[in-house]
Order: structure tokens, then sequence, then C-alpha cells
């Protein structure tokens, strides 16, 4: 079958041999230049660091090409940073995943007229990270602290718990923390999710004689797992990234029991000042986030087409 | 260094004093400000603005700073705070990026060496020997604040060194006196939480967080109390010393006696500790004794004293450790280096050093001679200048090169592994050393 005539080849006034083939990337340029200044130099930048001697006052001093990464290859606490950063963030965010659910559910079967409880919900999201960090210090402070207050008062305990200033404590306070701050965020996509659900599909299944827990399992969950997958990986590259927390509660204490990969990164190029390893260290991290992030991706296409 | 906002005062007629001396500044124009003497011509920088770059807690001396100058010069002088651990990166970004705002930066001394090796601030060799020639700055703080690489890049500004507060009436109630050594100041520590703990009451609060300014200053003073120090004389490092691991032990064997906990124990939770009367003793910077008088910040007015920072080992001989202290530089990004100089001149002069010691809230200590030993100081803070000038003879400086911050950090991450009970003392101490080597073999 013949291609169908572009106006030039149909001698179309107006219509000039060759535009047609320039009209689209001219439409697409702004975008284009875009995506080349935000985001190919950027990336660029960090490449050409990377291979570089750099301090934050006198980058590209030298270049030893690949002197950064055989020091990270050598570096125990940069792999621990990295290991200590995917403990974190695939657990603490399927928690969150289950958890937002959950509210979501709830919300959507018992609380869908309390409009109250929904903005109630997204106080934790609202408030700026580090003075969920500063909340939580008071919180979990030794001295005055009001967890401490309560089991010093219930008799729960003789002394001061150091939960900041102790393994797993400090690291399980970072979670709990995380936890309370984004469980809203998906509960609240989650509870959009659920809106968007045939209702025809519920009202069969009712008609069928489904037990709400096998309405659950057998309808609802599957319609809503490519979503959840989608949510779920999100969550999990914003976990990959905490550093707020760690800034605020711990500053990657005690010793380096919650350094995690952002905060390393952090703490290399603006606390040591060498810009060219904190690069490096940046490539590194975001090798490992795609790493780990592969499967969860692979698995939402996978949802989408059995939902499909 | 400075970290209360005290709004009180110490007793003085400091509103008036200071209405007279900014009205001194602002009519003579001609005040004998410069430290050597020298008649100080107040310039005339109508028109001029300049950017003063000031750590957060010296806020209210870089307004009282501002306003004088302003008066007398006819400049305008914005004051700009940056989070004390943001001093590098502001100034340095500042410079890289061309935006070039600051044009004074108030630098900690630790930075200098990275700051001239950035090219972030520029040189005043040739200035400070015009302008400070004979001045009785310091001689403990003049180097270490201002000496890198044989040039002079700055001027003192702030001089600081920790020295011991203790709570007189808890050592009282506790059959207590203010240790001399470090192990008094232990065994002292641990008697009066053991008996007192129950009632919220520790020993002593130990700064331990993961940062040179806290545990770092911290160890700083215990290794200065040893006779130690960070560098021999051919400026290796000597972190791996007995002299060195007997100042890391003697924290580890306090901290169980300390306010808990020490690793999470910095200025917002051990200053108020310390003036509610929850902890006996502090290592602090000197102008805690200002606040410690102030009832609006402090419960134990009159019930505290000071003293310097205890010995340990075979070292007899008290001596205070450099921890913090501040200088003012000229940004190598700064459009009016000349009027940018006036002003440090201005802002670091006997004068104004006097005057911003005496006002309660600038953070400010002495840094002449004759500032530290006048009767103005003597008068208002009779203790705390008393341990003062003898910590600052002979204190120990910390690192000042192009990679002090890199090493400073990574010695402060060993501590804390000790604190943390991860390593021993020497073991955290000959992991530091190697750290220290290799930062400075590149």
């Amino acid at each position: 079958m013949a291609s169908p005539a572009t106006p030039a080849d149909r001698g179309l006034p107006g219509a000039m041999p060759g535009r047609s083939r320039l009209v689209p990337w001219l439409l697409a340029a702004p975008l284009l230049v875009g995506l080349a200044v935000f985001a190919l130099y950027p990336f660029l930048d960090i490449l050409a660091l990377s291979l570089s001697k750099s301090s934050l006052g006198r980058p590209f001093q030298h270049w030893p090409i690949l002197a950064n990464f055989l020091s990270l290859a050598r570096s125990e606490e940069f792999h621990a940073a990295l290991l200590r950063t995917t403990i974190f963030a695939v657990p603490v965010s399927l928690a969150e995943l289950v958890l937002g659910l959950g509210i979501a559910l709830l919300l959507h079967s018992s609380l869908r007229e309390a409009r109250w409880v929904h903005s109630l919900i997204l106080l934790p999201l609202m408030t700026p990270p580090m003075m969920v960090a500063v909340a939580w210090k008071l919180i979990l402070a030794p001295v005055g602290g009001l967890l401490n207050g309560v089991l010093l008062g219930w008799g729960l305990a003789d002394s001061p718990v150091s939960f900041l200033g102790t393994m797993p404590a400090a690291f399980l306070s970072i979670a709990v923390a995380d936890t309370w701050q984004w469980t809203p965020f998906i509960a609240i996509l989650a509870y959009a999710a659920l809106q968007v659900l045939p209702d025809e599909v519920f009202e069969a299944a009712r008609v069928d004689g489904a037990s709400p827990a096998k309405m659950f399992w057998y309808v609802t969950l599957p319609m809503l797992a490519p979503t959840l997958l989608a949510i779920f990986l999100l969550r999990v590259v914003m976990a990959f990234k905490l550093f707020d927390l760690v800034y605020g509660l711990t500053f990657g204490g005690p010793g380096f029991s919650t350094t995690v990969a952002s905060f390393k990164i952090w703490r290399t190029a603006l606390q040591e000042f060498d810009v060219g390893l904190a690069a490096s260290q940046t490539l590194v991290f975001a090798v490992l986030v795609s790493l780990v992030t592969l499967p969860i991706t692979w698995l939402h296409r996978r949802s989408e087409e059995w939902a499909g | 260094m400075k970290h209360l906002d005290p709004r009180g005062r110490r007793g003085l007629s400091m509103p008036q004093t200071r209405r007279q001396f900014l009205g001194t500044a602002a009519a003579a124009g001609a005040a004998a400000l410069a430290g050597s003497g020298t008649a100080w011509s107040a310039p005339d920088l109508a028109g001029v603005t300049l950017n003063l770059m000031v750590i957060q807690p010296h806020v209210t001396g870089g307004r009282i700073i501002a306003e004088a100058f302003g008066k007398a010069t006819g400049a305008k002088v914005n004051v700009l705070p940056v989070p004390n651990d943001q001093i590098q990166q502001k100034a340095t970004l500042d410079v890289q990026s061309g935006s070039n705002v600051y044009d004074v930066i108030d630098y900690w001394y630790g930075l200098l060496g990275a700051l001239a090796d950035d090219g972030t601030v520029i040189d005043v060799t040739d200035r400070i020997g015009k302008d400070f020639a004979g001045a009785d700055l310091l001689p403990a703080i003049y180097d270490p604040y201002t000496l890198y690489d044989g040039k002079r890049w700055g001027v003192p500004y702030d001089g600081d060194s920790h020295v011991l507060f203790v709570n007189t009436e808890i050592l009282e109630r506790n059959g207590q006196k203010a240790p001399e050594t470090w192990d008094e100041y232990l065994a002292t520590a641990k008697a009066i939480t053991e008996a007192e703990k129950g009632k919220g009451i520790f020993g002593t609060a130990l700064l331990g967080v993961k940062q040179p300014f806290m545990i770092g200053c911290s160890y700083a003073n215990r290794l200065a109390g040893f006779g130690g120090r960070f560098l021999d004389d051919a400026g290796k490092p000597v972190l791996d010393s007995d002299i060195s691991i007997a100042a890391a032990q003697a924290m580890l064997d306090v901290a169980p006696y300390a306010l808990p906990t020490p690793l999470e124990t910095g200025f917002e939770q051990g200053l108020p500790a310390f003036l509610s009367g929850k902890a006996a003793m502090i290592e602090f910077w000197t102008d805690l004794g200002v606040n410690a008088q102030d009832p609006k910040t402090s419960q134990i007015v009159d019930k505290w004293n000071v003293v310097q920072i205890p010995v340990g080992g075979a070292n007899k001989q008290h001596r205070g450790s450099l921890d913090a202290g501040f200088g003012l530089a000229i940004s190598a990004g700064s459009k009016q280096p000349d009027a940018a100089w006036e002003l440090i001149k201005f802002a670091c002069s006997k004068a104004m050093n006097l005057e911003l010691t005496l006002t309660p809230g600038t953070g400010i200590d002495p840094i002449y001679t004759s500032v530290l030993d006048s009767p103005e100081y003597r008068k208002a803070a009779p203790k705390v200048q008393a341990a003062a000038a003898q910590a600052l003879h002979g204190a120990l400086a910390w690192p000042t090169g192009a990679s002090a911050s890199k090493m400073l950090q990574s010695l402060a991450d060993q501590l804390a592994l000790v604190l943390d009970r991860s390593k021993t003392p020497r073991q955290a101490m000959q992991d530091a050393q190697a750290s220290w080597l290799g930062i400075m073999n590149g």
C-alpha cells in the first residue's frame, strides 16, 4: 500500500519540501532543550566530576579517571551505607504500603463521609521533614523526652532509654518516624485508586455471595495491584533518598549505624568537600537504586497485563 | 563560640554603655580603634553596601558592628547569618558560583587552610602588617586563627576556649569540690550521678554528638589536659600516642555518669541541663558565664563557678584547648575589598572587641591581651576572666590545614565509635591516625 502523500508531495500551497520532517523536531524542541539543560548537563557534570579530583572550591584539579571508583570499591563504609539504605528502603516502603492501604480501605468503607479525617491524616505529610525530625527527637530524647517520660512514669523502665544513641533502636526510630510521615501519602493515593474501581464488579461478586475477605483478595487487590505497585515503586525511590530524618535524628550515628547513602554522599561533598568522590558515590548509588527498582518495574508491567 | 540567644543583662548598665559606644563611634569617626592603637580615621563609605556573613551565634554582635560602622562611615552593612556547620560551603559556593554576595566572612579557624587553598578568601598579610602592627592580639590565637602557608588570611574576631563550669550547689550537697584532674572529675561525676540520678540530676553533661564542635571539643579538652597534641613538630599526626589514647579513654570512662546519653548530647541538650541544675558540670565556652548569671536563661544564678580544664596523666600544667574560635576574612568574591577591610578593622578593633565581650548574647570573647585583662571585663565576669586568662596560655590549637575539616570529622567519627563502644580507645585512635595520614597524603 502506498504511503499517504504529504502536503508537500501533493503540491499544496504553503507546503515546503523538508518542512514536514522538521516540524516534529521543532515541536519537541522545548522538551529536548529542557532535558538537555536539566538532565543531560547535570549528568555529564557529575560524570566528569566523578573522574576527577575535585574539591568544592577547586573542581577538576586533575584527572585520575578511575581513582574515585577504586576508592569506593575499597570503602567498606560506603558498601555498608548502600546495604543499610536498601535494608531501610524496601521493608519500610512495604510496611508503609500495607498500612497505607489499610487506612485507605478504612476511609473508603467506613469513613467516606468524614472529610475531617482525610484532612487529619494528611498532617504528617504536610509537615516539613526537618520538623518531623525535630518533633521525633523531642519525643525520643532520653532526658525530658515524651516517650521516656511515659516509660519512667509507668515504671516500664528504671533509667532513660537511648532510642537514638543505641542500635537497633536508632534505626527503628528512623523507620517509625518515616512511616509516620509517609504512610498518609500512600493512603491518599490508594484511596484515590479505590474510588475509581468499577462498582459493577463488586456488585457481581456480592451477588455471587463473596465474603468481604474474598472480595478483597480476589477482586479489590488484583484490580488495585498495578496502582499499588506504582505507588510502591515511587515510595521505594523516595525512601532510598532518605536524608532529613537521619540528619535531624541521629546524624548517621551511633557510630555509622544509620549512615545511609544520601547522608554519606552529603558528608563527602559538603563536610569533607571531596566533590569528585561524592559524584562517583552518586553514580554508584543511582545504579543501585536502578537495580533494586527493576524487579518492581517488571512486576508493575506484569500486573498491568494481568489486570488488562 | 556561643549557642544561646540570651536577651538578659549581666548586671552592668549595658544599654547605656552601648549607646555611649555607638555614639562615640559615630561622632568621633576617628576613635582609636585599630588594634595597634593607631588612630582609625573613619572613611567616607556613604552609598557603599557590605555583606557580612556571620555564624548564627554571632548575629547579635554582627548587628552591633553593622550599626556602629554605619554611623561612623555611612556604609550599610547587611548581616547575613549561616549555620555553624555551613561556613565553608556557603563561602566557597558564593565565590565558585560567581554570586559574590559576601564581602566579609566570619570563619572558624579550623577552616582557614581550606578557604585559603580554595581561593575563597584573600591574602591580607600586607594589610595586617600595616594596620595591626604591634597589636596585642592574644599570642595563643593569633597564628592559629590567621596563618596558613606562611601568609595571613584573616584577623581574629572571637577568641574561644573551653573552661569547666560547675554547679557549686550540687557539688557542696554531695561533698565534692571542683575537680583539678580528670581522675577527680570522673570521681565527682560518678558520686553525683549515683547519688542523684533518681532525681534526674547527673554528674556532668558530656558533649558527644558526632561533630567536631561537640565530641571533638570534649576530646580536645582531655588531650590538652593530658599534655597531648594533634600533630608533632613536623606536622605528623600523633593520634595513636599513649597520651591521645588516654584522653579518649578518659572521655569514655565518664560517659556512664553523664547526662544520658553523651552520643545524643549537643548544645541544645547540655546547656539547658546545666542551666536548669540537672548537670553538675559542663565543659563549655567562656561566655556561658554570662548566661549562667542571667535569670532569664538560668536557674543557677550565683550557684556556679568556673575552673580551668582539668589536667591528667603526667601533665600538671593546666592548659586550655582552642575549641572553635573565629576570625574575619575578605571574601575573594568581594568587589570592594578595601571597604571590606575597613569593616574588619573596625569589627576586630580593641574597642569593639571590648564592647562585644561585655554585651550579653554576642558570643564574643577577648582577642586582645589588654581586653582579657581589662578592668571592665574583670568586673563583668571575674570568674570567667581568671579561668580564660589561664586557659589561653599555651592553649592547644587544632589543625588548620587544607584538609582540616575532613580530618576533624574523621576524628569525630572515631570518637563516636568509642562512646558507642564499637571500638576501644586504642583501636579508634589508631584508625583515626591512619585516616589522618591517608587524608594528608592525598
